[in-house]
């Protein structure tokens, strides 16, 4: 009897650093120009990284073509709004650091996948709407040099990562602590299964000290955790505006090369709508990612609730690590071990 | 209890998958380079010339004051060199050379860098020099940005010129576009064996190649 939920245990171990690893991976492939010696070779991609990288860069291309194609003739600007759209929707599925914050801040939040569709819907429309903000102040009113609009992105860009970790830290906190408490509680159980009694007792009174006050309010009987809504309290609407504003702040590159690009056309407007069509496509493949994201943690929710202790544990763990993922990420890119995209 | 399991992995592996992808480029760049030999025939360093695509030449130059609308000369341009020059220092310039299979250090740019605009593209001219100079019997020069934020290819006529070399044999090795077949053979190299792949991948830089006697 003790040994089944004991290999439970290992395997819920093993999913929680699977998830982990692959997570990470996903940074690796990122940081490793900065990690690797400089000059040992040059990045190589192939298969389905290889043939979205080399379809963005396509797209992208085409867009300065368009763009003075639509200042002779209008109609190319449906064309150009059309590869736009493309350009968004393929630009998402590569770098960037929007999805991953996302996905794990649902996973962390255990929020809807309605909720993950809103939610990379309004960072991506901020995000194109900071990207005119920057070119539509800063180049068509003030008269920025390129340096000057870099300066400006790296001043924003610092501020939504702040953000990231700050949200990260705040969720590792509510999250760590219900991950704790219910792997305190399932250490417990075992220790019943087994021998040592006191320990036990032991356990059970500092679980009581510290969270004395929500240890009550369990949906499932055998687990004292805490439902997670009660942790992250407010609206979700209120909750998810950080994350929004964390991931939608920083204006893509693209978006600003191609709104300049534009305005010295004479066609800013078609620079505006090209930017606004690019959110959209990015927002689609995003609110893809965030769903599958949201899918993977309902089965996970399914499977603890089948199994009661582990279960919980599990589940519990998986939020803590996707919110020390978000606090990875924040920290990185601040402290530029991810590099974004630069401008000048 | 293990379908479900597998489920889960499955999702999280499109998940890592759907984020494996990195930057693509934002600035496309078209080179002419020159390798400048001494005398004794040893070289001394690498000249570029790098033209900028449109789009990101009208980014590069927004803002600037010019005395004739939509031309600039070299001096309007000096500050804006400065910036070029000084921010491809922390990607060391892009350009990796080796002497007979030796890694051979280049320093900052001499002073003398300058930007041209013409014909709405701008290109950056400056001299790479060798920490010191060297004979070699095969010289390597490849120019990539592992970021691959910037994106290089050789100029279509006279991409590669020597200067005073010796007699030596001049190769230019474009980078090709992966066929389909490469590109799913690559992506079938198990994860952990990094030594093929990144075999594989130094076929896909901009490369000069020089064999003298």
């Amino acid at each position: 009897m003790s040994i089944f939920p004991r290999s439970e245990v290992a395997r819920v171990a093993l999913l929680a650093a699977c998830i982990l690893l692959l997570i990470f991976a996903l940074d690796i492939v990122w940081a490793q120009p900065f990690g690797m010696a400089r000059g040992a070779v040059p990045p190589e991609a192939g298969g389905f990284t290889g043939w979205i990288l080399a379809k963005q860069a396509e797209f992208y291309r085409m867009l300065s073509g368009l763009i003075r194609a639509a200042k002779a003739d209008g109609s190319a600007t449906y064309t150009l709004l059309g590869i736009s759209f493309l350009y968004g929707v393929f630009h998402a599925a590569g770098p960037g650091h929007g999805k991953a914050v996302i996905s794990s801040y649902l996973v962390a939040n255990d929020e809807t996948w309605r909720r993950g569709i809103v939610l990379s819907f309004a960072s991506a429309l901020l995000q194109a709407f900071t990207a005119i903000a920057v070119v539509a102040i800063a180049a068509a009113l003030l008269g920025a040099t390129a340096k000057a609009m870099g300066n400006t992105v790296r001043v924003i860009e610092i501020a939504g990562y702040m953000l990231i970790v700050a949200i990260g830290l705040r969720l590792v906190w509510v999250k760590g602590r219900a991950f704790l408490q219910v792997a305190g509680v399932g250490a417990t159980q075992y220790h019943v299964h087994g021998h040592a009694h006191d320990h036990t007792h032991v356990r059970g009174h500092e679980h009581h000290h510290h969270h004395g006050d929500d240890c009550e309010s369990s949906a499932w009987g055998h687990a004292h955790a805490p439902e997670p809504s009660e942790l992250t309290g407010d609206h979700w609407v209120k909750r998810g505006l950080s994350a929004i504003i964390a991931v939608g702040l920083r204006p893509c590159s693209g978006a600003i090369i191609v709104l300049v690009f534009a305005l010295a056309q004479g066609l800013f407007w078609v620079g505006i709508a090209s930017t606004f069509v690019m959110g959209l496509g990015t927002a689609i493949t995003v609110a893809l990612i965030a769903t599958l994201a949201v899918g993977a943690r309902g089965l996970a929710g399914r499977m603890a609730k089948s199994k009661p202790g582990a279960g919980m544990i599990m589940l519990r763990g998986m939020e803590a690590a996707a919110a020390l993922v978000i606090v990875f990420f924040g920290v990185a890119l601040l402290s530029g071990y991810i590099v974004s995209e630069r401008l000048m | 209890m293990f379908a479900s399991l597998r489920i889960i992995l499955a999702t999280l592996l499109a998940l890592a998958f759907a984020g494996v992808a990195q930057a693509h480029p934002h600035v496309w760049v078209t080179m002419h380079s020159e390798l400048v030999y001494a005398p004794d025939g040893s070289i001394t360093g690498i000249r570029h010339a790098w033209s900028f695509d449109d789009m990101f030449s009208t980014f590069a130059t927004q803002g600037l004051e010019s005395k004739e609308k939509g031309k600039f000369t070299r001096e309007e341009l000096a500050p804006l060199a400065q910036v070029n020059v000084e921010s491809l220092k922390e990607y060391g310039y892009f350009t990796y050379a080796s002497a007979d299979g030796k890694k051979t250090e280049l320093t900052d740019p001499a002073p003398g860098y300058w930007l041209d605009y013409a014909d709405q593209v701008l290109t950056l001219n400056f001299t790479l020099p060798f920490k010191t100079p060297v004979k070699a019997k095969e010289l390597k020069i490849e120019i990539y940005d592992p970021t691959i934020f910037v994106d290089f290819s050789f100029a279509k006529q006279q991409p590669v010129q020597l200067l005073n070399a010796p007699k030596c044999k001049l190769d230019v090795v474009l980078p090709r576009e992966m066929t389909f077949a490469e590109g799913k053979a690559l992506s079938e190299i198990p994860a952990d064996q990094p030594n093929a792949t990144m075999a594989w991948g130094a076929q896909f830089a901009s490369k000069i190649l020089v064999h003298c006697p």
